[in-house]
């Protein structure tokens, strides 16, 4: 008498192909949606070389080591400098109320650009972020200046 | 004679389970992003009235140690914050490339420009400055990923 043999080849159980395609579901579920993305939206114009013409309108903001800096060229208050420690709970709400004061008579976008300059290679981006929040609530228009580094020969 | 009246039965065919949970699979699959750049360590800054981006097809990331990354893979570990913001630069518009070749933001229309910032909080401006001036010489939407304020 022969005997058979057992065919090796067997199929997986067609009924377990549901439950692993909704593990998997589970699984992308989990990994797609945890990362945040909420935010804030912020337009910087391009970098222009005739910015020099507008310089002696514009208001400055200068991030120094230990304070804010600001500049309103033909400030109405009569403080057209006034200088804000760094670590003032209060920094927020007294920026806000300083360039909605100097850009209250100012329209067109050109006369609302707010010049920023770091002068602190180490200010923390949030700091960074807070006072960008403070112009733009003013309803200033950001625009980064650059410390140009001239070397003498 | 009575004849038994027959019983409808009304069950959801089990065997089409699986073929809906491939077709949801495959849905979920395309809607993931293809660049994840979940592995990447940093903590948000906090800010007020926060908005969804417009689009989330390109992203910027700082972590923790100071390292830059574009869309989930690394840009440079030791280049400095010029080389970062010329790196930065070319991959997002390319003016020279061919249609189509013209980086990742190319010819893209206003308000489909967007760049997510992904930056560490302590990230100091050295390192950050470079990457928020590549973005808007590239003309990029800056859209700073942030955390609620409480």
């Amino acid at each position: 008498m022969k005997l058979r043999r057992q065919s090796l080849l067997t199929e997986p159980p067609a009924s377990a192909a549901s439950d692993i395609a909704f593990i998997l579901i589970i699984f992308f579920l989990v990994c797609a949606s945890v990362e945040p993305e909420e935010g804030r939206q912020q337009i910087i114009p391009k970098n222009e070389q005739d910015e020099k013409k507008q310089k002696t309108k514009t208001i400055n903001v200068d991030i120094t080591p230990s304070n804010i800096v600001v500049n309103v060229p033909n400030s109405r208050d009569g403080v057209p400098i006034k200088s804000y420690k760094r670590d003032d709970p209060a920094l927020n709400a007294l920026l806000i109320a300083k360039l909605q004061g100097a850009l209250a008579g100012r329209t067109g976008d050109e006369a609302r650009i707010v010049a920023v300059m770091c002068k602190d290679d180490a200010a923390p981006y949030y700091l960074w972020m807070a006072i960008t929040d403070a112009i733009e609530q003013a309803g200033g228009i950001i625009t980064l200046v650059r410390e140009e580094v001239v070397s003498v020969q | 004679m009575i004849l038994p009246r027959r019983k409808l039965s009304a069950t959801v065919p089990a065997m089409a389970m699986g073929d809906i949970a491939f077709l949801l699979l495959i849905f979920f699959v395309i809607l993931a992003r293809v660049q994840d750049d979940s592995h990447i360590q940093w903590k948000p800054a906090e800010g007020r009235e926060l908005v969804k981006p417009e689009t989330m097809r390109i992203s910027v990331a700082i972590d923790r140690e100071g390292v830059t990354y574009l869309n989930g893979r690394v840009l440079s570990e030791t280049a400095d914050s010029a080389a970062i913001r010329d790196m930065l630069a070319r991959a997002l518009y390319n003016e020279n490339g061919a249609p189509g070749q013209r980086g990742l933001l190319g010819d893209l229309p206003s308000g489909r420009r967007t760049v997510l910032l992904k930056i560490h909080r302590d990230t100091p401006y050295r390192d950050f400055e470079p990457v928020i001036e590549a973005v808007s010489a590239a003309g990029g939407e800056l859209h700073h990923v942030l955390e609620e304020k409480n």
